[in-house]
């Protein structure tokens, strides 16, 4: 028997009815990517959808304002060690998960991935006190850390998995014949699991990148990220320039996910 | 071998340490700044004292932002189910390059910001936007409505943001159901929709209440959407909170509206998880 082309039956009026519903959900989600992409090549001075003319002056005007252009710069350099920081952590995690056994390892998962099961509003506020405390309230250092801790699970989750995959027999096989510790990992477990290794460091950045209330709590002094500048950047001059930028961050999120389908599989990942 | 898995525990000391020390420890902390007497020059005084609690539970202010918040939170989380469902289930039954398809246009809003997502948003409801422009051209409305800055917009937004963690857990649920029992409903003559109704739909449960479960703890501490799309007249718990503790600095006010509002999502959630038990229970089954 084949699936059935609805949850209602295959008469046309069902088919053309829920096919109907379907495209026009995809159409709800892809509508505000769609409009500010569209937006951003305006040549008109408004933001406005459908654009006016095609042009690439917001994306000039993007580059000209030094405020935004640092933004972004912050941005890139927090996602960047983010990602780094993170996956090295993570890597190093997930081996000792595997050593945990019993309830103990169930614990164990679960304080892993802890940062997001708690909303990040509330993280975020227990984390501006206590960064205070120890004196680094509003400083680089302590918003790198912010995005450190809320981006830990989603390189923790894609690597453990990974790892989940490795047969622990090749192990097995590979320190019978002489290898230390330190050998079997490097030749044996990260070849196979450096496409869960990349994919976190991805999801790793694409969420630092994206951190709006944590990095509104911890904003270092005399520095801001771009979700913040333009945030800041829509409350008081709504231009296209904006649609520019936002354009920016979408182009990114499609590059991560290219590759994530091209590493392990939308599937597998979502 | 003893050893080497010794060592190999000592590896997760890092990532420990980083939830410990950063996470654990700052909520703990915050616990504590709830009770701590006002500051006169720095955000919080020496003495410890219940008057935020007091002042908290007997101001209809607070209370009116939490209502609107747990209103919010919970339409938000109805209607995301509700266009969710036909989403997940169209999913669940794609393979091949169709699938990949479908995946890739449900991750990619995922993966772009919540900020860049509500920007959207402001550009599709603009007096002049699509949406009015649509409206105007079907005849429906005779002039642009004002959406901005509705409470209307900010669920409509926040729908969009959480729609995608509806779908995946409830399209992994479908995924799961062993095609076999399926085919022996119909093979025992129940029709397609029966077979929806009474196999597909309560064994696609557990995905369900993931699905529900998340969406309303995301969504009742959102800040971007209400504090971008809402406007300045409405208030939040959320938005509160960040005004307290990042406009006025009065952190144990802050600290307890905080609390307030986690123990008001538990008890939320812990109500759902309870009344729904034994509907998973029959599921199991």
């Amino acid at each position: 028997m084949t699936a059935a082309a609805t949850p209602f039956g295959d008469a046309p009026a069902a088919r053309y009815g829920f096919g109907l519903l379907v495209v026009l959900l995809y159409v709800f989600l892809l509508a505000p990517l769609v409009t500010i992409v569209g937006a951003s090549f305006t040549s008109g001075m408004l933001i406005e959808f459908p654009p006016r003319g095609f042009s690439l002056q917001w994306y000039g005007q993007f580059f000209q304002r030094d405020n935004l252009v640092a933004a972004l710069l912050v941005s890139l350099r927090v996602g960047l060690i983010t990602a780094v920081v993170t996956s090295i952590m993570a890597m190093m995690a997930a081996l000792a998960g595997q050593a945990v056994a019993g309830k103990l390892g169930g614990w164990f998962q679960i304080g892993m991935v802890l940062p997001l099961l708690v909303p990040e509003l509330l993280t975020g506020v227990g984390l501006l006190f206590f960064l205070y405390k120890i004196g680094l309230g509003r400083s680089l250092l302590g918003l790198q850390i912010g995005h450190i801790l809320m981006s830990f699970p989603y390189a923790y989750v894609s690597i453990s998995a990974a790892l989940r995959q490795v047969p622990p027999s090749l192990g097995e096989a590979s320190s019978s014949l002489g290898a230390t510790g330190w050998q079997t990992f490097r030749l044996v477990t990260l070849p196979l699991v450096r496409p869960g290794l990349v994919m976190g460091a991805i999801f790793a950045f694409i969420n630092s990148f994206d951190l709006y209330t944590m990095s509104l709590l911890l904003k270092p002094v005399g520095g801001t990220t771009l979700p913040l500048a333009l945030f800041d950047f829509l409350t008081y001059e709504f231009k296209p320039t904006a649609a520019a930028a936002a354009t920016l961050s979408i182009l990114l999120a499609l590059i991560g996910v290219a590759l994530v389908q091209r590493l392990v599989g939308l599937q597998r990942a979502f | 071998m003893r050893r080497a898995a010794r060592l190999q525990l000592l590896l997760g000391l890092p990532a420990v340490a980083l939830i410990f020390v950063f996470m654990i420890l700052p909520i703990t902390n915050m616990v504590e700044m709830s009770f701590r007497t006002p500051g006169v020059t720095e955000p919080f005084g020496n003495d410890y004292t219940l008057m935020h609690y007091g002042r908290v539970l007997g101001d209809p202010y607070y209370w009116g932002a939490l209502g609107r918040s747990l209103l919010v939170a919970t339409t938000v989380t109805v209607l995301c189910l509700i266009v969710s469902y036909p989403v997940a289930w169209h999913l669940s039954k794609a393979d091949g390059l169709k699938m990949v398809i479908l995946y890739a246009l449900i991750a990619s809003p995922l993966m772009t910001g919540v900020l860049v997502r509500n920007f959207g948003w402001m550009i599709i409801a603009a007096l002049n936007g699509p949406l009015n422009q649509s409206l105007l051209g079907l005849g429906l409305v005779d002039r642009p409505l004002r959406l901005l800055f509705t409470q209307g917009l900010v669920v409509l937004a926040l729908v969009h943001v959480f729609m995608p963690f509806m779908v995946l857990p409830i399209n992994n649920a479908i995924r799961n159901i062993s095609p076999s029992l399926v085919e022996a409903a119909a093979s025992m003559g129940a029709s397609r929709s029966a077979t929806f109704r009474d196999i597909v739909l309560p064994l696609s449960f557990p995905g369900i209440q993931a699905g529900v479960t998340l969406v309303f703890v995301l969504a009742i501490a959102a800040y971007v959407t209400p504090a971008l799309l809402g406007g300045q007249m409405v208030t939040y718990m959320p938005t509160q909170i960040i005004a307290e503790l990042t406009g006025t600095f009065r952190w144990p006010l802050g600290s307890t509206l905080a609390i307030g509002l986690s123990l008001t999502t538990l008890l939320v959630v812990a109500v759902f998880t309870l009344a729904t038990w034994r509907l998973l229970d029959r599921v199991r089954a």
